[in-house]
């Protein structure tokens, strides 16, 4: 207990936060990260390592990281666990054929001990596409009703238009801080 | 104040009488906290918390390129200001793949690793800018790799950052953008760095496992031209 005070006050001076996201290839987590940034998106292959970002967001210290999401990536997903508060989860809602990949992936995640601690946002994302499943098919799929050991919440998005981007981590934030820079 | 190291020879060869000067005049105080670039060198291994009591920028590279077992290489450099979203400096290299042709016994060993950026005054009145780093590994895993920079004019410590990478995944390409509120600098201090140009400077640590692999250097120019 009093080393979990002591952590929170570490983290409360700083008020840094620590966004994983993570979700198949393709998914568009790198676009999502670009776009919530203001940079260019035009420009974007498939990621074969990191990309992070750091920056002020009403007055957190954000560090976003954004993983590869290819399957001979995908292990190496672990490495970057620790210290995670938020665990972002990026869906394409048009991939229907890889949903089941997908559910499966995100079950795996949420049995990591190392992410216990961290909140869950999953964006549905592509929802500007037209074949688009809706946020509630992919909260279906994905079985989110089902969890009990994650706060969690799913928005539907489109990474392209940026829509529902700031919603979803705005939410991100408000349960973490709620969780970790509250009086003890 | 800028509180420089004293009593020791570690001023840059290549140094104007000016730039000795403006050492000696500054006091004697400040010595017992630093440590100077000469006892690092005495070191076998130099970690982050030792570079982190560096008072000024380095005369010398802290190690060799031969050191940079991982294979670490930096492939892009970008900055951008987020107020417009102009992006204000680019420069990419190709993969090593590609380089390293050609046998001229007479190339600069220190090439690759220092960079010098021609900048307008303008560029020091930034409120918010992205700086962006692109960078591969080599084929073994890299467990904790920590990037240290710091910036001074002159004697006077601007800037500095700490970030832990953590893990790089083997033969990967990864991107950094810090996005940042640029330093507040006094009128006086900004008018200075603008009529003394490359004596603003930074030295980039990178560790890996808290031991130095690699040290980059850079300088700037805001005076709007070559």
């Amino acid at each position: 207990m009093v080393l979990l005070t002591i952590l929170k006050k570490l983290k409360q001076k700083e008020r840094e936060v620590r966004l994983l996201m993570l979700g198949l290839d393709n998914a568009g987590k790198t676009t999502i990260l670009k776009k919530f940034n203001g940079e260019d998106i035009n420009t974007i292959s498939p990621t074969l390592g990191f990309n992070i970002k750091t920056l002020e967001h009403r007055g957190f210290k954000l560090n976003m990281w954004d993983v590869g999401g290819q399957k001979s990536l995908r292990s190496y997903w672990r490495n970057y666990f620790e210290s995670t508060d938020g665990l972002i989860w990026v869906v394409d809602s048009a991939d229907r054929a890889r949903l089941q990949d997908c559910a499966q992936e995100l079950a795996g995640l949420l049995l990591e001990e190392r992410l216990a601690g961290a909140t869950l946002l999953v964006f549905a994302n592509k929802q500007d596409l037209p074949g688009a499943l809706s946020k509630e098919d992919i909260c279906e799929a994905l079985e989110l009703a089902n969890i009990k050991t994650h706060h969690w919440c799913i928005q539907g998005c489109s990474a392209v238009t940026g829509e529902n981007l700031l919603l979803g981590i705005d939410w991100l934030l408000d349960d973490i801080s709620s969780r970790i820079f509250t009086a003890d | 104040m800028s509180s420089s190291s004293l009593g020791t020879d570690t001023l840059p060869s290549n140094r104007t009488q000016e730039g000795a000067m403006k050492v000696k005049q500054s006091g004697g105080q400040g010595v017992a906290a630093g440590s100077t670039e000469e006892q690092l060198l005495r070191k076998t291994h130099i970690s982050p918390e030792d570079v982190l009591l560096l008072q000024k920028i380095t005369s010398d590279y802290l190690c060799t390129p031969e050191e940079n077992i991982y294979k670490i290489d930096f492939t892009r450099f970008k900055i951008r200001d987020m107020e417009s979203g102009t992006v204000l400096f680019e420069i990419t290299k190709p993969p090593a793949s590609e380089r390293e042709h050609g046998d001229k016994k007479d190339v600069d060993p220190n090439a690759g690793r220092f960079v010098r950026y021609q900048f307008t005054p303008a560029f020091l009145r930034l409120r918010q800018v992205g700086a962006t780093v692109e960078f591969t590994v080599g084929d073994k895993p890299i467990n904790n790799f920590r990037m240290i920079e710091r910036h001074y004019f002159r004697d006077q410590l601007l800037k500095s950052f700490d970030f832990e990478f953590g893990f790089c995944i083997p033969s990967s390409k990864n991107t950094c953008e810090h996005i940042y509120e640029f330093p507040q600098l006094s009128e006086d201090l900004i008018r200075e760095m603008i009529i003394h140009p490359y004596e603003t400077q930074s030295d980039s640590f990178y560790f890996v496992d808290n031991k130095l692999v690699m040290h980059n250097k850079a300088d700037y120019s805001y005076s709007g031209g070559p």
